[in-house]
């Protein structure tokens, strides 16, 4: 079912800033932005949803002046085995997102480094966090890298379905795809705004994907209360069973 | 349409399910096996994590078994005696069967043990299979023939019964140690056993084909009812949901399945089950040896 998202109205005003210059984290100016939905409700009838954020670029703008948004999480751990002649390699991501989905204006792409990407939160390949004995690996940029191939493969990770639009005042829209296969749990929703190939102004929203209605009660059942859950499905699969040998005897 | 699996976490087109469902139904129906070991497969190729694929396959080959089993009871195909006999063995197999699985996983060589596990077993029965049902097919197409040195031996055993439904007179200790090593291999391999209890029933105990396919779904009933209370209770890896749409494709293709047998000769049912379980083997030999592996995987957490 598609999410019918409810446009809420801001009118903030970013902070003027035309420093063309890096500008610390701490001093960056706060990007005024808003979520069309903060909770999305899985239900059986859940297949995937549309994330439109509404966020103001800082003034005044040049022709490098862009945004880029990422939805970012639920941070789980992970493990991954590599394959080799002398036998499997394990590594443990103490916390990588299950679902990383960023999106970039065509001028941010082109006029913003890598590493820039990297310490504004945006880059999937440095978002999985190994144990402390592994972040000087040698190996782990390879990991990183085949852990988002991975995660790619199983839809969770995505790079081209995030769209930003320009509207006017300086307003834009993203609008983010939310996977379908996505997993319940908090997600954070990272704008942030660039020119000259720096962050000048960045805004964390956060979104909860929630189970509802039958896919809830079902997930709770079997976690909370297995015996009853076991009981339940051999209950099914003989109900079925004997209505349909009733039924092939009519 | 697409509906949400609450457990798999994934969306999926109800109507692929349905049709999955079916056609495992449809050959459990025709050849009394639950089909498990070709359901689980493709669940996981339509993109269901592993574990709950092959938990929910056996509440959908439960509901599947019950609906084709009735088919086979109405024209008193099923010796219940000896499935219970099977049953039994089958139990107390499994019980160890899950022993040897720690002893494999303990060693790190469960997953290569199983792959050639199955290839031996599946390449070998159905090799068999085919060999004996081809030529079957030139003469009277009916069941192999009674008088084989191994039955010949079987009938020197104590602790004679009769099963009047099978039509035979023989000990009871085969039927036990039978049931006890499929549940062995069962437990070990993740899969009901019927591929590998149907084609032993036939060509070790002299069951007639048409009393064999009732009689194995009649096991596979239990068996597949054990499993999925443990599987759900213990793990919380079936997904009603998923299972629910399976048995919906699934009741309907065993009844058509069934009617189908009807139709054909034993030894014809036997060739189709022989190429259908080489057939397995041939994907899993591809899988083990030509299929490229990949350099890296992801453990799943669920």
């Amino acid at each position: 079912m598609k999410f019918r998202l409810a446009i809420i109205a801001f009118a903030a005003l970013a902070v003027p800033h035309a420093s063309a210059q890096r500008i610390d984290s701490r001093d960056r100016p706060f990007m005024a932005a808003g979520l069309a939905e903060d909770i999305v409700e899985v239900k059986v009838n859940y297949s995937g949803s549309r994330i439109v954020l509404f966020a103001t670029a800082p003034q005044p703008e040049n022709e490098t002046s862009g945004m880029a948004v990422a939805l970012i999480g639920p941070m789980a751990p992970q493990k991954m085995i590599h394959r080799t002649a002398a036998g499997d390699q394990t590594i443990e991501f103490v916390a990588a997102p299950l679902v990383f989905a960023v999106g970039a204006e065509p001028q941010v792409a082109a006029s913003v480094a890598p590493e820039v990407m990297i310490e504004a939160g945006l880059n999937a390949q440095a978002s999985a966090m190994p144990r402390s004995t592994q972040l000087m690996s040698p190996d782990l940029s390879a990991w990183r890298a085949a852990f988002v191939d991975l995660k790619m493969e199983q839809g969770l990770y995505s790079f081209g379905d995030t769209t930003i639009e320009r509207l006017d005042g300086g307003l834009r829209r993203a609008k983010i795809t939310l996977p379908l296969n996505a997993p319940p749990g908090e997600y954070r929703i990272r704008a942030v705004s660039f020119r000259n190939g720096a962050p000048v102004g960045e805004s964390e929203q956060v979104l909860t994907l929630v189970r509802s209605g039958l896919d809830a009660t079902l997930f709770d059942l079997s976690r909370q209360h297995g015996f009853i859950y076991g009981f339940l499905a051999v209950l099914l699969g003989v109900s079925v069973g004997g209505i349909a040998a009733w039924f092939g005897r009519k | 349409m697409l509906i949400h699996l609450p457990i798999a976490q994934i969306a999926v087109d109800p109507l692929i399910l349905i049709a999955i469902g079916g056609l495992v139904g449809f050959l459990s129906g025709l050849f009394g096996v639950g089909g498990g070991f070709l359901l689980t497969p493709l669940l996981i190729f339509y993109g269901v994590p592993a574990a709950v694929a092959v938990s929910t396959q056996a509440n959908q080959v439960l509901a599947t078994s019950i609906a084709g089993v009735s088919a086979h009871w109405r024209e008193r195909q099923v010796d219940t005696k000896l499935g219970t006999l099977m049953l039994m063995g089958g139990l107390g197999g499994s019980t160890i069967g899950v022993g040897v699985f720690s002893l494999l996983k303990y060693f790190g060589v469960v997953d290569a043990t199983i792959a050639v596990l199955y290839i031996v077993f599946l390449g070998v029965i159905g090799g068999l299979m085919a060999w004996e049902s081809v030529g079957a097919l030139g003469g009277t197409g009916g069941d192999p023939g009674r008088r084989t040195r191994l039955r010949v031996w079987m009938r020197s055993l104590p602790m004679k019964r009769r099963f009047p439904r099978s039509g035979l007179y023989i000990s009871i200790i085969p039927p036990i140690g039978i049931g006890f090593f499929v549940g062995i291999l069962a437990a070990v391999l993740g899969v009901g056993g019927g591929f590998i209890l149907a084609p032993a029933m036939v060509y070790l105990l002299g069951v007639p084909t048409r009393v064999m396919v009732g009689t194995s779904l009649f096991q596979i009933i239990f068996l597949t009812a054990y499993v999925t209370f443990l599987q759900a209770t213990f793990n919380g890896t079936v997904d009603l949901v998923l299972a629910g749409v399976l048995m919906v494709g699934g009741v309907i293709g065993a009844r058509y399945g069934a009617m189908a047998g009807r139709k054909l000769k034993a030894a014809q049912l036997r060739l189709l089950l022989a190429l259908l379980v080489l057939a397995i083997a041939g994907r899993l030999v591809y899988e083990l040896y030509v299929a490229p592996t990949p350099e890296y995987r992801l453990e799943e957490t669920t």
